[in-house]
């Protein structure tokens, strides 16, 4: 009953942006009136229908209605409520819906917040966002209808993957939406300035904050997973350049970059193609990861579609997007502003066009090293890996030029040469960091030349943004530049402590018997005892360790969960923290506790300044948008 | 050449120089860090040994594991049912090792039948399968339906 209204809502919505469309085409561009009333009107309707229809989704999920085929393949009726609900959007079919919702509800946000923009501007807007929604309305609806009927009913459903079943996990999936789906209204927003012709610096102006608002979630929700993967999947690690890691990862970088474009383009009237560009890239690649995520061409726990017919709709409607476009960006980019090419070295603007450089770069890595092996295990069926060293040593020197950039950048002004002006500040940073560098250097006894770059080069923009907090007298500047202080300093945070804990973490793998004692170096684990539970869903071994390091002691309680529905074991990490560092234990399985357990234990090295620093990323872009409302004011 | 156009040039060229440095660097540090996978037919059939690290899969032959002088040390036989590749390695077993079952070994081989593990690839949930090992099973003609 409840399914069949939800896909009842489903179609009302498909139909709904479809007449959004027809409407506008009628209306607006054959009889070109510029009344838009019934337009947006169906646009909103078409935003709560689809709303609707998600929220049905939902309920079916909650009340276990076996009917639907998604909802029996990916729930059970022994999974906390909790569970269920995430359940609805932890496969293909409910994940697709979720997507659609979103680029309808940055549609609608845009429509109702922007008052005071062109309201051509806005309409066109919109008529682009309805079509990029129609497309995926349409290839949900033919390809993963999430309301599909299974029959006879099952009396039972087939579960959720166990590893998925943690609180954060859960959530992720939304704000990772939230972020990469809505760069969907600037993608639309610039096609449709492009077409009304009104692509200049005030474009600028209206889409910094819809880069910024996805931009923000984005980072949260790549923060979130990282966090969850630290913790849950007991490998120690918080980045794996897994390929959908860096499906996440791409669009970011790519945002990233257009972030500091649009400001040039808002301030200085230049890089006109390149913010264009930079706009459609981030929205294609965003596309790309969903294409890469939900095609099943990635071996992980997130390709749950293993169905090569909806992989080839997807890329369909990648190259459909890409090059419709493309083609309008050719047909209708403003020719008088082509040949702005010129720019002031040392200048803010030749700063910014180092750093999206740069990004360009990191981009062209990671997709190289992400796509390669697909792309030659589909042309020469031969299957490689690429393995994390890749990454690592080929951006580790980019992002040490990198952060010199970041610290210099902000100090040097809009169009003037303002080389001579800093060139006395950037050296007393070089001095100060230098100084610190060998105090660091010198107390944790290390002199690796890696990781002297690494402190050294996150320590001067640590120390330039420190400047500009104290030392700029007036308190507006300071107000303004709030989100790129915030953001520049988690950057800077952010290598420090990579680079820290890269030098310093320690790995230990052993098998350690009940009672007995297991010493590397300075650390010496001791295996307790260990008990048993059973919870509803699971049975659970737990272990307890006694850890010695230089004179502390940590009792560690990991333990195993072996899952009845799916049959899936999964080991839950037990972390303790001292200061900044964990300590990080996880269980191998074992039947009997007597034949001796496997275990992984890390010492991981200011690990939790990581997260400190996403945190600041975020606050940052967070920060972003409540002072863009207010900008006018001052 | 008129200055305009000498300056457009130039800007040309370093951007073409810059970026075939920098291709030929993310093309090395690639060759250097890809691991190639392997089914044991694959490495029977191959008429020189791979060099460097890297993965081959099948299925842990029935009865194979065997515990060397101590405790961490193992060999066993990974196989497609039609050729064999006898693995040492040092280490813990991960949970889902187990005998008759899929695994994917990570290692450098001593000789064309004999590789040294470095590590077992074991992040899937009992009852998968590897898509690499699925296809290994699949090229030695040995794919059963009850692995689906």
């Amino acid at each position: 009953m409840i399914s069949n209204l939800g896909l009842l809502f489903l179609v009302a919505g498909s139909l709904c942006t479809f007449f959004a469309i027809f409407i506008f085409i009628k209306d607006n561009i054959i009889q070109s009136s510029i009344v838009y009333k019934n337009f947006f009107v169906f646009y909103k309707i078409s935003f709560f229908l689809i709303f609707s229809a998600f929220v049905f989704l939902v309920i079916s999920f909650a009340i276990s209605d076996f009917s639907i085929i998604s909802v029996y393949e990916n729930s059970h009726t022994d999974k906390p409520l909790f569970y269920k609900i995430s359940a609805s959007w932890g496969n293909h079919e409910g994940s697709m819906l979720l997507f659609i919702l979103v680029i309808s509800f940055y549609g609608l946000l845009f429509l109702l917040s922007s008052k005071k923009i062109n309201i051509t501007l806005k309409a066109v807007t919109i008529f682009f966002q309805s079509i990029v929604q129609f497309i995926f309305l349409f290839f949900l609806i033919f390809t993963s209808n999430p309301f599909a009927k299974i029959y006879p009913i099952p009396v039972q459903g087939l579960g959720l993957n166990p590893i998925l079943q943690d609180p954060l996990l859960a959530i992720h999936p939304p704000f990772l939406y939230l972020g990469y789906v809505g760069f969907s209204l600037v993608f639309s927003l610039l096609l449709s300035a492009l077409v009304t012709n009104q692509y200049n610096h005030n474009w600028a102006s209206i889409s910094k904050k819809w880069v910024l608002l996805p931009w923000t979630f984005l980072t949260f929700g790549i923060s979130l997973g990282s966090f969850w993967a630290y913790y849950e999947l007991g490998w120690g690690g918080y980045w794996f350049w897994d390929p959908v890691e860096n499906a996440s990862l791409m669009p970011w970088i790519a945002a990233t970059a257009l972030i500091h474009s649009i400001l040039v383009m808002e301030k200085t009237r230049n890089f006109f193609s390149w913010t264009a560009i930079l706009t459609i890239l981030t929205f294609v690649l965003s596309l790309f990861g969903t294409f890469l995520v939900r095609s099943g061409v990635l071996n992980s726990v997130h390709a749950f579609a293993n169905d090569p017919e909806r992989g080839v709709y997807i890329l369909f409607i990648i190259s459909l997007i890409t090059l419709s476009s493309l083609i309008i960006y050719i047909l209708k980019f403003p020719i008088k502003l082509n040949n702005k090419g010129n720019f002031v070295l040392f200048s803010r603007e030749f700063s910014i066009l180092l750093n999206n450089y740069f990004l360009m770069f990191v981009l062209t890595v990671v997709m190289v090293g992400t796509t390669y092996p697909i792309l030659l295990s589909v042309f020469t069926s031969e299957s490689i890996s690429v393995g994390p060293q890749y990454y690592n040593t080929i951006l580790a020197p980019f992002v040490f030029i990198f952060l010199i950039l970041m610290a210099s950048g902000p100090l040097m002004n809009w169009n003037k040469n303002s080389f001579f002006s800093i060139k006395n500040k950037l050296f007393v940073f070089f001095v100060i960091s230098v100084a610190l560098t060998f105090l660091i250097s010198f107390f944790v006894k290390e002199d690796d030349s890696i990781f002297l770059l690494g402190i050294l080069c996150s320590l001067y923009l640590i120390i330039s943004v420190f400047y500009e907090m104290f030392f700029y007298k007036k308190f507006i500047f300071i107000k303004l530049n709030f989100p790129r202080i915030f953001s520049h300093l988690g950057f800077g945070l952010l290598i420090m402590a990579i680079t820290l804990n890269y030098f310093f973490s320690r790995e230990i793998t052993a098998k350690i018997y009940l009672g007995e004692n297991f010493s590397s170096q300075d650390i010496k684990i001791k295996f307790l005892n260990s008990t048993s539970r059973q919870e509803k869903n699971f049975q659970e071994l737990f272990g307890s360790y006694e850890i010695t390091k230089e004179n502390k002691v940590i009792i560690l309680n990991p333990s195993i969960r072996k899952y009845v529905q799916p049959q899936q074991f999964t080991s839950e990490t037990s972390i303790k923290n001292d200061w900044f560092s964990d300590f990080y234990i996880a269980m191998d399985y074992a039947s009997d506790a007597t034949t001796g357990i496997g275990i992984r234990f890390y010492y991981n090295y200011f690990v939790r300044l990581i997260w400190v620093a996403f945190a600041l990323i975020t606050i940052g872009g967070i920060f972003s948008l409540s002072i863009r409302k207010n900008e006018k004011k001052f | 050449m008129s200055p305009a156009s000498k300056k457009r040039l130039s800007y040309f060229l370093i951007i073409v120089i810059v970026t075939l440095i920098l291709g030929k660097f993310i093309f090395e540090s690639l060759q250097k860090n890809t691991v190639y996978f392997f089914s044991p037919t694959d490495l029977f059939l191959s008429s020189e040994k791979p060099r460097g690290v890297i993965r081959i899969g099948g299925l842990v032959k029935t009865g194979s594991i065997q515990a060397k002088k101590n405790d961490s040390v193992y060999t066993f036989l990974v196989t497609d049912l039609k050729n064999d590749i006898y693995v040492e390695y040092k280490g813990i077993l991960p949970n889902l090792f187990q005998e008759g079952k899929g695994v994917v070994v990570e290692g450098v081989l001593k000789d064309k039948k004999f590789l040294l593990g470095k590590n077992i690839l074991a992040k899937h949930d009992e009852n998968y399968m590897p898509p690499e090992v699925a296809d290994a099973l699949k090229k030695s003609g040995n794919w059963n339906k009850k692995y689906d």
